[in-house]
């Protein structure tokens, strides 16, 4: 971590902030060693979370965009310009960094699934490769936010509903050198997830949205 | 032998007495109690007037009326559970948003410790750097 942490200050020279969700084994003092601001969460929230965490640090200190990643190594800082760029280029709100070629072929039934369930034209609803500008940041360190467990399918919806832009732009990732998948780990919890997204989709089923936009993207704000 | 309408009688005072011993002990918390209240307030009155649930059973088209309380009974617990979800959904966010705000407050005051202790340029040099 403490690798990824010095790749990311090397690549972008920016502040960066790793938020250990009530870990043990001492992320916190490793991460402060290379560098690294820390949000020690007391109690564990999970992936969003700790990212939402984040995203409310980021704006209490004026930030004016973020970039979240995965701190097991299997996002590449030498890919972050990479999301600065569809950024510019695609006046985007939120840029997901994706890898296509990892994706399996049930992560691929998934999120065929998820592209039915949700109107969004997503290849990758999972990665925690992200940017979000200012706007989608206020969005998601809102209380309304607070209650997504996962931070992809309800996090992106909420967005998308909000009409921010969505897109996706592809990256290369590198295997986990660290722990594995917290969705993709056993059947069952694929099968809990799936349910669990399901039932979240079909509250916040929005007819009139899903016609009247075709793409992801809502319009610009 | 009882007679139902003792047993009626003892379930209903029994459990306001349970109920006013638990606010007094400060176990219960006040709308609750308003709550539990009012179960054992119906709890004696049906048992103690069987006529109502007769008369009750006839108003609802419910032909085997001694199956009305146990319905209502159901019913309320039934809301009272979706109740407590709700209010747990609630009390989960605030605790989530409550564990961030002590996360971030406690980062800036270990910042402010550092940057007052001296030899702390390196940090303020970063700090510049946003």
């Amino acid at each position: 971590m403490a690798e990824v942490v010095a790749g990311v200050r090397r690549t972008l020279g920016c502040g960066v902030l790793v938020v250990d969700d009530a870990s043990t084994d001492g992320t916190a003092s490793a991460a402060r060693a290379a560098g690294a601001e820390v949000l020690m969460l007391p109690i564990g929230l999970g992936a969003w979370g700790a990212s939402q965490a984040g995203i409310r640090y980021a704006l209490r200190n004026g930030y004016r965009g973020v970039i979240s990643l995965d701190a097991d190594g299997q996002h590449l800082p030498a890919s972050l310009p990479d999301l600065f760029i569809a950024h510019q280029r695609e006046h985007a709100n939120v840029v997901i960094g994706t890898c296509i070629e990892r994706l399996s072929l049930p992560k691929r039934i998934a999120w065929q699934y998820l592209r039915l369930l949700t109107g969004l034209r997503l290849r990758d609803f999972t990665s925690g490769l992200r940017l979000y500008d200012v706007q989608a940041m206020r969005m998601l360190a809102a209380p309304e936010a607070s209650l997504l467990d996962f931070q992809d399918v309800g996090v992106l919806m909420l967005l998308a509903s909000k009409g921010m832009r969505i897109v996706e732009t592809p990256t290369v990732m590198q295997e986990r050198k660290e722990g594995h998948s917290r969705v993709f780990a056993s059947w069952a919890m694929v099968a809990r997830y799936m349910f669990h997204t399901t039932i979240l989709c079909i509250s916040r089923l929005d007819l009139g949205n899903r016609s009247s936009r075709p793409t992801s993207a809502g319009a610009e704000p | 032998m009882l007679d139902a309408q003792i047993t009626a009688a003892i379930l209903g005072i029994g459990l306001a007495g349970a109920i006013f011993y638990l606010v007094r002990r400060d176990h219960l918390h006040g709308p609750f109690a308003a709550w539990w209240l009012m179960v054992a307030a119906a709890t004696l009155v049906l048992g103690m007037f069987p006529a109502l649930v007769v008369w009750l059973g006839m108003l609802t088209g419910i032909n085997y009326a001694p199956v009305l309380p146990i319905i209502i009974g159901l019913s309320m617990v039934l809301l009272r559970l979706l109740k407590l979800d709700i209010d747990r959904s609630r009390q989960e966010r605030q605790m989530r948003r409550l564990t961030q705000k002590l996360a971030i407050l406690e980062q800036e005051i270990e910042h402010l410790r550092r940057e007052r202790q001296p030899g702390a340029e390196s940090d303020r040099n970063r700090r510049d750097e946003r």
